[in-house]
């Protein structure tokens, strides 16, 4: 089964861990991670995304790409307002990208609010990840073990709800572990 | 567990997604150093090419499938990064961003390819 995943942990560190158990469990077999990214959602409630970028307008299309991706996990409000374009985008330095959701659609508004900090809670961190697996165990046991909380939907249902053919939300996650210079390595 | 019975797409999807690490290092760097690195990346598309089309034999239909289409992307990669290597300016941007996008999709057919893979062995093994 195709599923996105976004699992949810207290600190970054932790998210690392949890992003590097993922590629673990790929590399023994028992699932395929496609792509992964890690987003962070700081103090004032904005959210950032880890990228190689470096390009102001090019980070800006993974902030926009991720928190498409973000809100389409949150639930269907979620999904609409990412789809509806409706994330503000602001690059920061080091390649970090930080985006603020600019919910445009007041019908969807409150909804949305609620299923993105279902998702992501201030000052938590998750790894947004795209994968296949026969059986959702291996994942949810070993992400508990880290104190992970994985919510997931199948990429059909995700599909859905928010996007159209043009999208494509592997292009924003890398399709292997990539970890920003200066993290700290499990 | 079907730990390493799919070996061959393991690897063959290491080295496409190792091309795809050294074009975004490449593009992040930016300036001078990109054309000679684009040099090397369309040897590298060629060389996982041929892994792919050598693999394919051994695979069932869903697998072969996937990795024809990884076949189609890994060729634009090598398109647009000669294409790269001849452009300047914005046209030069425009075919490394290209030859990225290329790479990325590579990926994720082999990626889907060695999970089509996995889960029909997995399938075999419980039956």
């Amino acid at each position: 089964m195709r599923n996105y995943l976004a699992v949810i942990f207290d600190d970054t560190g932790k998210a690392y861990k949890g992003l590097h158990a993922l590629w673990q469990l790929d590399n023994e077999g028992l699932i395929t991670v496609h792509g992964t990214a890690v987003v962070h959602r700081n103090d004032w409630g904005q959210f950032e995304v880890d990228t190689k970028e470096t390009h102001p307008a090019l980070a800006t299309a993974v902030g926009v790409g991720v928190g498409a991706l973000l809100g389409a996990l949150a639930g269907p409000a979620g999904a609409a307002v990412g789809a509806a374009g409706g994330a503000a985008i602001g690059a920061g330095a080091g390649g970090v990208v930080g985006l603020t959701t600019d919910l445009v659609r007041a019908d969807t508004r409150d909804q949305a609010k609620d299923e993105t900090a279902f998702v992501l809670g201030i000052g938590q961190s998750a790894v947004i990840a795209d994968v296949s697996e026969d059986s959702t165990s291996a994942i949810d046991s070993r992400m508990s073990e880290l104190g992970g909380i994985v919510r997931r939907r199948t990429a059909s249902t995700l599909r859905d709800d928010a996007w159209d053919d043009e999208y494509l939300p592997y292009s924003y996650l890398y399709p292997y572990e990539y970890v920003p210079p200066g993290y700290p390595l499990y | 567990m079907n730990t390493h019975m799919s070996k061959d797409l393991d690897k063959v999807r290491a080295a496409a997604q190792e091309l795809h690490g050294a074009i975004s290092d490449a593009v992040v760097k930016r300036g001078g150093a990109v054309k000679a690195d684009f040099e090397a990346v369309g040897q590298k598309a060629k060389s996982v090419t041929e892994s792919v089309k050598t693999s394919l034999s051994a695979q069932n239909d869903a697998t072969k499938k996937h990795l024809k289409d990884a076949v189609t992307d890994l060729e634009a990669v090598q398109k647009h990064a000669a294409e790269a290597l001849k452009n300047s300016g914005q046209a030069f941007q425009t075919s490394i961003r290209q030859t990225l996008a290329d790479a990325r999709a590579s990926v994720q057919k082999v990626s889907e390819a060695l999970a089509a893979k996995r889960s029909a062995e997995s399938r075999n093994t419980r039956n």
